[in-house]
């Protein structure tokens, strides 16, 4: 009887123990989904999965259960590969104001600086437990895992890349860098070049017969030599001087009025051509992806389902081997590009819309054709009624309060609600603890964790790179490129109306016409005058 | 039962970077044996660019804070000597009580014995160099110095972390079993106490009560 309940209880075992594997190492490297963490671990309770290997890591993301669910073959390896993106020179800091810093900044760069496997490898021929080896307890793999656990957690700290998350996750400074993440069950291989720099670790198997499970990780040893910094960011300035400004005298003339310029607040400037704007912001969901995945083999993928997905069954312990494990030897390895079956791309359901996968990644279909219609137009900013169906999740919900969108982006208030990071506001108070752990405080409260800097994180969060899945969503960047793209879809609204403060031309229109009455009754005036005498 | 030992790389540290040592490298140590339900808490070092994991637990930071202190004051009575902190766990074995002997004994199966060279910062002089005419600031050297110890120091941190986490990856066999309801396992901190004899004595003891010979490496 033992042994008959053993093969389900091992399989939930490494199914778990795979999940928690992902969720440690997610949460220590991609900054959004840490502060959806410390949210979750401010809450007393202890969760269902809290309690897999006796290590509480709080909610596990959204993104994350997709995720274990599209690798749910616990046969298949998981290579979870977290990538350096290096943006390249802008041309003055004023532009990450007010532009994507993917469209003010050169082309950048990615690089694999971890790559992690966690794998069970099978034996080759698969032989019959002997009285010895069926003796070993779930319950020994079980405390092995939990030893191993607690060892990648604390390594996760340790490693070089540890240091980057971190200067990410802090949000008073805005760097020239993302980090991201792709997780697959196959990678491709490092180059020679690539792997002079990196180093490899191999945590100790745990035993689960008739396998083990491995983990590994691939890491590079140093990152000094990435030219990691961080941009200059311009405070915040409070124009006071604008048209209809209730101190500003409304004779007053504007040089910019005259001839009927834009409004200066948003960025116009971001709505720039597809070539020079990478809005290759893939969807929030797969962002985490890697580029380099050629799109003819993503997009087969995308057209069928993972041949893995057929095939898969419950992992069977106690099932002969030829049929279960018969061909799975030769994928057993991930160092091959292994046969194009595994990895999914598009399967990854979104965390917040399903509806909402059907949007690809732009910069595998091209150029955003919206982004292409509207390249050169200048119009003054509109902001959209709330839409309907899976637009609006796509957008900020707070698209609809015109008041949020009459002043720069500044508050990651308008980008930050969105359906798949229903911890936002709770995000702004994680953000916070970060910062008081850092200056040795213990968090507490909220507080005003507005200001200005954040416009420059935002603007550069449009490249869309930072870190797939939750983070996309999560953090305010996703939510200001989010306003960016959004402004694609202004630009097409012409039934939208918009007053803003900004807004230049109305009130330049009713201004000039205005004086151009004036004048006209003082000629008049002057004409009559002139009869008259 | 096998008592594994693991001896810790040695650190040479100053004696104001001791607490913070003492601490990231015990806490370290005891969150890889904490295998009962946790939350892991972060905890970054003002000295070193190092983040370290604690258990959480208030009892067991506030008994570890309580041994560094004494091991500091061993320290000042006791500067520039090599200094040994012995963190052993154990399990307690009830046995037959005697007229000598206790009725539970403790029966240890690992030890960690962290190694500390406390150094004393050496005094600074001007020195001017007899073959060039330039003056060295005694504070830009002694600025220099520092640093360097302290990226030196971090290194060496960082490397007995890994070496932690290298031994507690390749030695899993010898843990008991995790009981209901417990963190950690019950644990002991020795320090070298004022004489020398009584922290040898200790060792002693703990050798027979660990029924091996300790595997000094």
């Amino acid at each position: 009887m033992e042994m008959d309940r053993e093969p389900g209880k091992l399989e939930q075992i490494v199914s778990q123990f795979r999940s928690k594997i992902l969720h440690v190492i997610l949460e220590s490297r991609v900054p959004s989904l840490h502060h959806q963490q410390q949210e979750s671990l401010s809450l007393s309770r202890v969760r269902k999965t809290d309690k897999w290997f006796n290590l509480v890591l709080g909610d596990r993301p959204p993104a994350l259960e997709n995720l274990n669910f599209s690798l749910r073959n616990l046969l298949d390896p998981m290579v979870i590969d977290i990538i350096l993106v290096r943006h390249g020179p802008c041309s003055s800091s004023v532009d990450n104001l007010y532009a994507p810093s993917a469209a003010a900044a050169g082309p950048s760069t990615e690089t694999v600086i971890e790559r992690w496997v966690v794998q069970y490898d099978c034996p080759r021929v698969f032989a019959t437990p002997s009285g010895a080896e069926a003796a070993v307890s779930y319950k020994k793999i079980y405390k092995k895992c939990i030893l191993l656990l607690r060892s990648l957690y604390s390594q996760m700290r340790l490693l070089p890349a540890y240091r980057i998350f971190r200067q990410l996750s802090l949000l008073s400074q805005t760097y020239n860098f993302d980090l991201i993440y792709k997780v697959s069950s196959f990678s491709h291989p490092f180059s020679r070049e690539e792997e002079d720099g990196m180093k490899e670790y191999n945590f100790t198997p745990v035993e689960a017969p008739p396998g083990c499970l491995c983990v590994s990780v691939t890491y590079r040893t140093t990152l000094s030599d990435f030219n990691l910094e961080p941009l200059v960011s311009l405070p915040p300035k409070i124009i006071t001087d604008y048209v209809g400004s209730p101190t500003t005298d409304p004779m007053r003339s504007f040089p910019s009025s005259e001839r009927g310029a834009h409004a200066i607040s948003f960025p116009s400037r971001g709505l720039r051509s597809p070539s020079s704007i990478p809005f290759q912001r893939p969807h929030s969901w797969s962002s985490g992806f890697h580029r380099g995945i050629p799109p003819t083999k993503t997009q087969s993928l995308a057209g069928s389902p993972p041949a893995y997905r057929t095939s898969c069954k419950p992992y069977d312990i106690s099932s002969p081997p030829a049929d279960l494990f018969g061909n799975r030897i030769q994928n057993h390895r991930v160092s091959t590009l292994q046969q194009a079956t595994a990895y999914d791309e598009y399967k990854l359901s979104p965390p917040f819309s399903p509806s909402a996968s059907p949007s690809t990644p732009t910069y595998l279909t091209g150029a955003n054709p919206l982004l292409t219609r509207h390249c050169s137009e200048t119009a003054p900013v509109t902001i959209p009624l709330p839409l309907t169906g899976r637009s609006t999740r796509y957008l900020s919900p707070n698209s609809s309060d015109p008041s949020r969108h009459s002043l720069p982006p500044l508050s990651p208030r308008s980008s930050k609600h969105d359906a798949s990071s229903q911890e936002s506001p709770s995000g702004i108070r994680s953000y916070r603890k970060i910062e008081a752990l850092r200056a040795g405080e213990s968090p507490s409260g909220l507080s005003n964790l507005y200001s200005a800097p954040k416009v420059v994180r935002d603007s550069k969060d449009d490249s869309g790179r930072f870190s797939g899945l939750l983070s996309s969503s999560g953090s305010p960047r996703i939510g200001f490129s989010r306003s960016s793209s959004r402004l694609s879809f202004q630009d097409d609204m012409d039934d939208c109306e918009f007053s803003c403060p900004f807004d230049v031309d109305d009130v330049d229109v009713s201004d000039s016409s205005r004086t151009v009455k004036t004048q006209r009754a003082k000629k008049l005036q002057n004409l009559l005058h002139s009869q008259i005498w | 039962m096998n008592c594994e030992v693991c001896q810790l790389k040695e650190l040479k540290v100053e004696h104001f970077e001791i607490r913070e040592v003492l601490r990231c490298i015990l806490h370290t140590i005891v969150f890889h044996r904490a295998l009962g339900l946790l939350r892991p808490k972060d905890v970054d070092l003002e000295l070193f660019e190092i983040t370290y994991v604690q258990c959480g637990d208030v009892e067991l930071e506030k008994k570890i804070d309580e041994k560094i202190d004494h091991f500091v004051s061993w320290v000042e009575k006791h500067p520039n000597k090599k200094s040994q902190i012995c963190l052993s766990f154990y399990e307690v074995k009830s046995k037959q009580p005697s007229w000598f002997a206790n009725k539970t004994e403790r029966l240890y199966w690992e030890q960690w014995y962290v190694n500390l060279n406390v150094i004393q910062h050496p005094k600074r002089h001007s020195s001017k160099s007899h073959h060039t005419k330039v003056v060295v600031d005694p504070r830009e050297s002694a600025n220099e110095e520092r640093s360097s110890h302290r990226v030196m120091v971090e290194a060496s941190l960082r490397e007995v972390l890994f070496q932690i986490i290298k031994f507690v990856n390749e030695k899993k066999d010898h843990l008991p079993p995790i009981s209901e309801g417990v963190i950690y396992f019950p644990y002991e901190i020795t320090i070298p106490s004022s004489s020398d004899s009584a922290f040898g004595m200790d060792m002693i003891k703990r050798m027979l009560h660990s029924g091996h010979p300790t595997m000094l490496s």
